[in-house]
């Protein structure tokens, strides 16, 4: 017992003096500014900005702007959570071949969707929906998990205790499913859009695999109800 | 603006540039059973129509073969550009027109094709010299039968060939003999191919048909190849009976008809990305064997075209995404893609 409080004492009675190199803290200084993609405010003319719009501007003219990372676009078409989803589909930083395996995914979804809405009949053309970007928002939605489960150990028994996720980790959670049952899942030879569109549609129609992931675990929860008083978060 | 109900292209003149065109689709599988870019023939699939825009090099062309006269030799036509602006459209264009007017076509889809990747290469019968391609061959008699059956019972032979020891084709004989005999015996299939082609040029002088000859991919014929023979040793373009056959094809010895062909630098062998020219991709052979010929440029969409596609593509509702519909998103279209046909086609495909 003596060990321990000795270099603890040490440890407290020296000055506590800030680490030279940062590890995980952001490499700017606190006076540098975002960058802005917004190319509306920019054509604006002088007279229509607000006071506020009007202080940042003069506030960009001094101080120093972060560099802009790879993923941020000023293109109309750039969405979020399909960068998102890119970025995890990548491999050992190519995202090169990601992002062209997601573009042949949307299109192969946007060509499956238009071959059967031209061969459908007139009355059910409306419930076609042929925008791949809707499909694929509407099929995450459709995979990600309400509730989750996590292994907490008490007594020396882990318990699969029902926990509230938040919204950041129910995306991931989705995207992650989708992207192994695709790679594990299929066979060998078809290629990943294929795979992809053809477990999106199925997602967007709430069959498929990924979603049956999402009710197993959902049941698990539901299970496992009576350790909920377990959490202390 | 892109709507162009009628498909008969003699009334295409210069006032329908930038509007397109269908083929009904019955034509379509007549007509092109090889020869069209695959991703034109997803588009086909995916719209259920065929729509080819009317553009002015092709424009050019058709005024070119309707103004030409048929008793002097054969004249050439070299359709050159940069990637993705349209030359096999513009072939496929003209392929279209003639087989439509009548004329036997003889369409090579891509000379690349005859001189990589081929898995059997045999030594020729005919001449020991020579190798043999029997798989290309007896792909491209099927492909030739599918399209040109109602001229080939026509043309007669006009010499015995003996096909091995026991088989042969007497004199007279319809030149549809000459390519069933190639599809069934397919070590022989090259030589048929062969036939065929000194038959036709034989017989075009004489007016009974026009004859079109419209090969993709002409500078494969003087490049190099990838292909070897057993020993490694590696094989140059003439020491194939294919390519020797198609190259005597492409002289302007005979008359009766036209040549149209295209240079391509993207099947191409040991050719840099960003050679165009006929000069660069032909070589100093292939430019004095095709010598006097008339070149024609084929450049990016011009505004009008470009408002056309991207008319088209709404209407058919390739254009999914909501920005894709204002004004920001088309001049966002135009910009990345550079007004190149083959740059919008692959962008607009997520959208």
């Amino acid at each position: 017992m003596a060990a321990p409080s000795a270099a603890g004492l040490g440890r407290r009675l020296r000055a506590w003096l800030p680490r030279i190199m940062p590890v995980r803290w952001s490499r700017y200084d606190a006076s540098f500014l975002e960058p802005e993609v917004n190319k509306e405010l920019y054509q604006k003319p002088l007279e229509k900005l607000t006071e506020e719009e009007r202080e940042q501007m003069e506030l960009k003219a001094v101080r120093p702007i972060k560099a802009a990372p790879p993923t941020l676009s000023s293109s109309v078409f750039s969405d979020p959570m399909i960068s998102k989803f890119t970025n995890m589909m990548m491999k050992s930083g190519n995202k090169v071949l990601a992002r062209s395996l997601m573009s042949q995914t949307l299109e192969a979804i946007k060509r499956k969707q238009l071959e059967k809405y031209h061969k459908a009949p007139e009355n059910e053309k409306e419930t076609i929906e042929c925008n791949p970007y809707v499909i694929f928002h509407q099929a995450l939605k459709n995979c990600q998990p309400i509730i989750g489960v996590c292994n907490i150990t008490k007594g020396g028994k882990t318990y699969q205790v029902p926990v509230p996720l938040t919204d950041n980790r129910k995306r991931f959670l989705a995207m992650k499913w989708l992207i192994t049952e695709c790679r594990e899942n299929k066979h060998r030879r078809t290629m990943m859009p294929e795979k992809l569109s053809q477990e999106l549609l199925l997602a967007f129609n709430n069959e498929g695999p990924v979603v049956k992931k999402k009710h197993v675990l959902h049941k698990m929860a539901e299970a496992n109800r009576a350790y909920a008083h377990f959490r202390w978060w | 603006v892109f709507h162009s109900c009628f498909s008969l292209q003699a009334k295409h003149t210069e006032h329908h540039e930038g509007r397109l065109y269908h083929i009904p689709l019955e034509e379509v599988k007549a007509v092109f059973p090889h020869g069209l870019p695959y991703r034109f023939q997803q588009q086909i699939r995916t719209f259920n129509e065929a729509r080819v825009m009317v553009r002015k090099p092709a424009l050019e062309l058709l005024a070119y073969l309707k103004g030409s006269n048929f008793a002097h030799p054969a004249v050439r036509y070299v359709i050159y550009g940069e990637r993705g602006t349209g030359k096999t459209m513009t072939l496929c264009h003209v392929v279209h027109y003639c087989s439509r007017q009548g004329w036997l076509v003889l369409h090579i889809p891509d000379a690349h094709l005859w001189v990589k990747n081929c898995k059997e290469l045999l030594q020729s019968s005919y001449n020991k010299d020579r190798l043999d391609q029997p798989l290309q061959a007896s792909v491209w008699l099927k492909n030739f039968k599918t399209s040109n059956e109602h001229l080939l019972q026509e043309i007669k032979t006009q010499k015995k060939y003996m096909w091995g020891k026991r088989d042969a084709t007497e004199v007279g004989r319809p030149l549809g003999e000459v390519v069933e005999q190639g599809l069934a015996r397919v070590r022989s299939a090259s030589d048929a191919v062969g036939v065929v082609l000194r038959e036709i040029k034989q017989q075009s002088h004489r007016g009974s048909f026009r004859l079109l000859v419209a090969v993709d991919g002409v500078n494969a014929l003087w490049g190099r190849t990838t292909l070897r023979r057993e020993d490694k040793s590696p094989v140059s373009p003439e020491e194939l009976t294919l390519v020797h056959n198609l190259r005597k094809m492409v002289m302007n010895d005979w008359s009766g008809g036209a040549i149209v062909t295209t240079l391509s630098q993207t099947g191409s062998l040991f050719k840099p990305s960003s050679a165009y020219t006929p000069q660069e991709l032909l070589g100093k052979e292939g430019f004095d064997a095709l010598d006097p010929f008339v070149p024609i440029p084929v450049s990016n969409y011009s505004p009008r075209e470009f408002e056309s596609c991207y008319g088209y593509y709404l209407e058919r509702k390739w254009l999914q995404h909501e920005k894709a519909h204002t004004e920001d998103g088309k001049a966002e279209l135009q910009f990345l893609s550079g007004s190149n046909p083959r740059q919008l086609d692959r962008l607009a495909g997520p959208l």
